[in-house]
């Protein structure tokens, strides 16, 4: 069962397109880190997937076969927007009514014993509350809910590093304690590492990786070796991203059908900053499941 | 690296959507300062009518005590009348109040309903919650709808019970264009309209001093339009022609006026004055004012002894008057009503739509 899945999906907004043949399929159970540059379509994707936003082509679906913004999709997923908009003229108790009384399932008294815990105190305003604050009483909000899908834009931009390891230390307690499967868009490479096992990289609104991190990271290595001789790797290896310093050179390169580095050359192991960053800086390079890998993943749900 | 153990809920089923009557609570938290507001404002205007009408109360129970009511000309009713007359003032101050009510219920409640969450971005909470867009847009606005009515609708009834001796004494009209657009009926329908347009403007703007701004435009040229023309084009339909009249003045072209002639029944609305010619054909405006000349030269414009209209009689002239009854006046309430309900209802369809393409660009 996939939580996520697009088949050329496409969003134009006027003659910017925001998304450009989106095809992927990521399975139930992940945190899944959605990564790439500003205005890469980050958010597209994730407006798409929770119904905010309405795809100029392409198809999509959530949590198997559920359409995006559906009342079904609505009712198991909880959206967490960037920037935590919320009634900024209600105090967190109004706040915590309102979410109450807009869901049928609204766990009151998990999202009260989470704000006492932050010392959100219930009766101030909204707008009163720090930008940390309100990014956490959304996120209270949202898990309150007990969805099977978590959506979060950009939930890490206006916090301290402490408030960030403990707002990821929330959801990751609520990913153990629910099982829930987790989508949040984050420019914070380095931390990807600690809190997601999937990712996607968007550039320019194309996916340019998208996979199981651990999978991504086997299937990449560094390669060190003469400079004279990178046409001969190039010819035999995917090359993502290659730097060359006088007579030496370093390769990162994809080695998905191949075990052995060619010869002469030095393999490492690449870290999932570099990785993303290579990709980043060649937004050509790709290493997407594609269809044929989607048609595998879903024979492999079957079998299961 | 999150190593995740616990099932997932697929299989979860779906069940009704989220009852409206949560909501009750959720659009109270959102509104309650235009509710309140908007409270202050209807106790103030039913006030202002209260003790408006005081002053005028006594007068008119003197009206009635005299048999004013039945006989007019009687005795002191003429002076009665217009002690009663003297209050108009205020009455008309509240009538105007009341045409305004509708252009702030659409200016501080319409247009900000939907371009405020658009503009602060909430709705990228309030439309992810389990209730859904269109349920959460369409409850809101029904709930919004029934307390803005049901306060035009008391204000309309407020009005109707302040305005009556000026009704009985003649001096007002309910046909006429400021208060067949205040009436119980037509206040409320306007005030939903009014919320509907402005709902449906703050959709398609997304930003709310622009939509305010543009409600306050678009609803008040509405209203001006229908104090200045659209009443009377619709009051027009159907009317009744009579010749069996006996005018104590003769107006030529669009009337608009209470009964001024007898004739018709009492409470009629006239529409239009013509005159027919011998051969029964109706004469032009130019030539009926010429005929009117001649008999007003020949008569001295003497109507109290139906001077004028022998004179047209014996020169084969024949003076007509159409108008509509008293009894249409709820049948006419009633179709202005339905319009403009039926143009809230479209409104709200547009606004639905509005921001279905607000999704889809």
């Amino acid at each position: 069962m996939n939580i996520i899945e697009t088949t050329g999906l496409e969003k134009r907004y006027r003659n910017t397109w925001a998304l450009r043949d989106c095809t992927l399929a990521v399975p139930a159970g992940h945190v899944i880190a959605l990564v790439g540059p500003n205005g890469a379509g980050k958010t597209t994707l994730l407006h798409c997937a929770v119904g905010l936003i309405t795809p100029t082509s392409g198809y999509m679906t959530v949590l198997g076969d559920l359409a995006p913004g559906s009342l079904a999709a609505l009712e198991r997923i909880a959206f967490v927007a960037q920037d935590a908009p919320l009634h900024q003229h209600l105090s967190v108790r109004a706040m915590l009514i309102v979410a109450r009384n807009l869901n049928r399932r609204f766990d009151m008294t998990l999202a009260e014993r989470r704000l006492d815990e932050l010392e959100i105190p219930a009766d101030h305003k909204v707008g009163k509350l720090s930008g940390g604050q309100q990014a956490q009483l959304a996120l209270a909000l949202a898990l309150a809910r007990h969805p099977d899908l978590l959506v979060l834009d950009e939930p890490l931009a206006r916090l301290d590093p402490l408030a960030r390891h403990d707002f990821m230390a929330l959801v990751l307690t609520a990913v153990t304690e629910h099982g829930l499967s987790v989508l949040f868009s984050s420019h914070v490479v380095s931390e990807l590492e600690r809190v997601a096992d999937y990712l996607i990289l968007l550039a320019h609104g194309q996916l340019q990786m998208a996979g199981e991190i651990d999978g991504l990271l086997a299937q990449h290595a560094v390669l060190n070796g003469p400079a004279d001789d990178v046409g001969r790797v190039q010819d035999q290896l995917p090359v993502v991203h290659a730097q060359v310093a006088g007579r030496r050179a370093q390769l990162l390169v994809r080695m998905s059908d191949v075990s052995e580095p060619p010869s002469g050359w030095e393999c490492d192991d690449v870290a999932l900053e570099e990785l993303v960053l290579a990709y980043l800086r060649g937004p050509s390079a790709s290493s997407l499941p594609g269809p044929i890998a989607i048609a595998a993943n879903r024979a492999s749900e079957v079998t299961r | 690296m999150t190593t995740v153990t616990a099932e997932t809920t697929f299989d979860r089923p779906s069940t009704h959507p989220v009852p409206w009557k949560p909501m009750v609570r959720v659009t109270w938290l959102q509104h309650r300062t235009e509710l309140i507001g908007l409270l202050v404002l209807a106790v103030g205007c039913a006030l202002a009518m209260i003790l408006s009408q005081e002053s005028t109360h006594s007068a008119y129970a003197s009206y009635v005590a005299n048999g004013c009511v039945a006989n007019p000309l009687h005795g002191r009713c003429g002076t009665i009348a217009n002690s009663v007359g003297n209050d108009t003032d205020s009455f008309s101050a509240v009538v105007i109040a009341l045409h305004v009510l509708p252009v702030i219920i659409g200016l501080f409640i319409g247009a900000p309903l939907l371009a405020r969450e658009i503009e602060s971005g909430t709705f990228r909470f309030t439309w992810t919650q389990e209730v859904g867009r269109t349920r959460f847009v369409l409850t809101t606005f029904v709930m919004l709808a029934a307390v803005v009515t049901a306060v035009a609708c008391l204000l309309g009834l407020l009005l109707g019970w302040y305005g009556h001796p000026f009704e009985v004494v003649g001096v007002e009209s309910q046909w006429q264009s400021g208060l067949f657009d205040t009436t119980v009926f037509m206040l409320g329908a306007w005030t939903l309209v009014a919320l509907a347009l402005g709902s449906f403007l703050g959709a398609l703007i997304g930003r709310t001093v622009a939509a305010m701004a543009a409600t306050t435009v678009v609803v008040g040229g509405l209203l001006i339009v229908s104090f200045l023309d659209m009443v009377h084009g619709l009051l027009g339909v159907g009317a009744i022609a009579t010749s069996k009249i006996t005018p104590n003045g003769i107006g030529i072209g669009a009337l608009n006026d209470r009964d001024y002639v007898s004739g018709p029944p009492p409470g009629s609305w006239l529409v239009r004055g013509w005159i027919t010619g011998p051969n029964g054909h109706v004469l032009s405006t130019t030539a009926a004012n010429n005929v009117l000349g001649r008999a007003y030269d020949a008569t001295e414009k003497n109507f109290a002894n139906n001077a004028v209209p022998r004179w047209l009689s014996i020169h084969h002239f024949t003076y007509w008057v159409s108008y509509q009854p008293a009894s249409r006046f709820w049948v006419f309430q009633g179709v202005a009503g339905v319009i403009l309900i039926g143009l809230a209802s479209l409104l709200v369809f547009a606004t639905i739509r509005a921001l279905a393409r607000r999704a889809a660009h």
